[in-house]
């Protein structure tokens, strides 16, 4: 009885949830909603792996399988919650691992090479002063080394909140935990991230 | 007020505020606080000053052939068959159920038409045989039995030869 009416209000969340409709109807062999699905959400997963490896190739190559795996998971797909949740959920899994995999030396100079072509980028668009270019060169690599250093669940939580304004209780279902615990992670992570990067401003 | 900074729970609606989390009436609260507290106030300015700080960091844009070789990959992954299947199998749907049902009908018919042409078939069989038969064959038929009849008393009646021995 519980687990039907469990059942019944993922169902409702569902209706509500266009995205969850759209990969329902994928689960029904609708390969236009799954391209609809890529579109909306390929920046936002992208992006928030490329912060938390902090390189452009890896965050492609990890936001590819990704989509891949939704679209492998499409016959058994329940919207037992909401999508985005789902799909953040994939992405910090394979984000984790692939930190995980790399915590070596490497990890350390991409992070300096991909800094470089991320301010080369910001100076193309603002044609700044050389001073103005060093500057925020600085500011940005500091920055990147400030979220580096924070511990992963923190990292996660902290791009999550920032950059897909997600909220505490989405941030605690992707790292499954309460809604409590993802406010504590957060105090922590801005603390730490005050103690760095307050200077800056 | 209490100030909030006092406990983590208190300074994690600190943080909410920095955030713009908070609904108006505690917003404003916050901030008349902020107004008259030192410690708060520079939480705030520091907080705010992160934010900045990490506005400052943007992603670079997705590869334009991001999605070329997703469905490439996605492509490698079907079989073959589904593949050649692929253009006949709507058409295939929208026709299975009247074909099935009409090949179950036409299978049903032929099972029971042959069902009962069955019986009459192997009656038509016995009497064309009868018919067939002729009177000196079945005096033959007779002539054959006799002579079985005989010899077979005759071995009755025969004694069995005694064992040689060496």
């Amino acid at each position: 009885m519980d687990e039907r009416v469990t059942r019944d209000v993922a169902v409702a969340a569902a209706a509500l949830d266009y995205d969850a409709e759209l990969m329902l109807r994928v689960k029904e062999g609708d390969g236009a909603s799954f391209g609809v699905l890529l579109q909306k959400h390929r920046s936002p997963v992208t992006h928030f792996l490329f912060r938390m490896v902090q390189n452009q190739a890896i965050a492609e190559e990890l936001a590819q399988e990704v989509f891949l795996r939704v679209y492998r998971s499409r016959s058994t797909y329940e919207p037992t919650a909401k999508f985005t949740t789902w799909l953040f959920r994939i992405a910090t899994h394979l984000a984790l691992n692939s930190l995980r995999d790399r915590r070596n030396e490497r990890s350390q100079e991409r992070l300096d090479d991909d800094s470089l072509d991320a301010s080369a980028r910001e100076v193309k668009d603002k044609q700044p002063t050389a001073e103005q270019r060093m500057l925020h060169q600085l500011k940005l690599e500091e920055v990147r080394r400030a979220i580096a250093a924070l511990p992963e669940k923190q990292r996660v939580a902290v791009l999550m909140h920032k950059y897909q304004e997600m909220e505490y209780s989405q941030i605690a279902k992707v790292l499954n935990c309460s809604d409590a615990a993802v406010k504590s992670l957060l105090f922590r992570a801005y603390e730490s991230l005050r103690g760095r990067l307050a200077h800056m401003a | 007020m209490i100030c909030p900074i006092q406990t983590q729970e208190s300074a994690e609606i600190l943080l909410a505020y920095c955030t713009g989390e908070l609904d108006q009436k505690r917003a404003a609260a916050i901030e008349q606080h902020i107004q008259i507290c030192p410690v708060c106030e520079e939480f705030a300015s520091k907080q705010r000053m992160v934010w900045q700080a990490l506005d400052a960091w943007e992603a670079q844009p997705v590869s334009m052939d991001f999605d070329r070789r997703l469905y490439q990959r996605i492509e490698a992954e079907v079989s073959w068959w589904d593949r050649i299947m692929r253009p006949f199998r709507q058409a295939m749907a929208r026709r299975a159920l009247p074909v099935a049902a009409t090949a179950c009908l036409a299978t049903m018919a032929v099972l029971l038409l042959d069902h009962q042409a069955k019986p009459a078939k192997v009656a038509e069989a016995e009497s064309t045989q009868i018919e067939s038969v002729q009177p000196d064959q079945v005096e033959h038929a007779f002539d054959d039995m006799e002579m079985l009849r005989q010899f077979s008393a005759l071995m009755r009646a025969e004694p069995s030869p005694p064992n040689s021995k060496m």
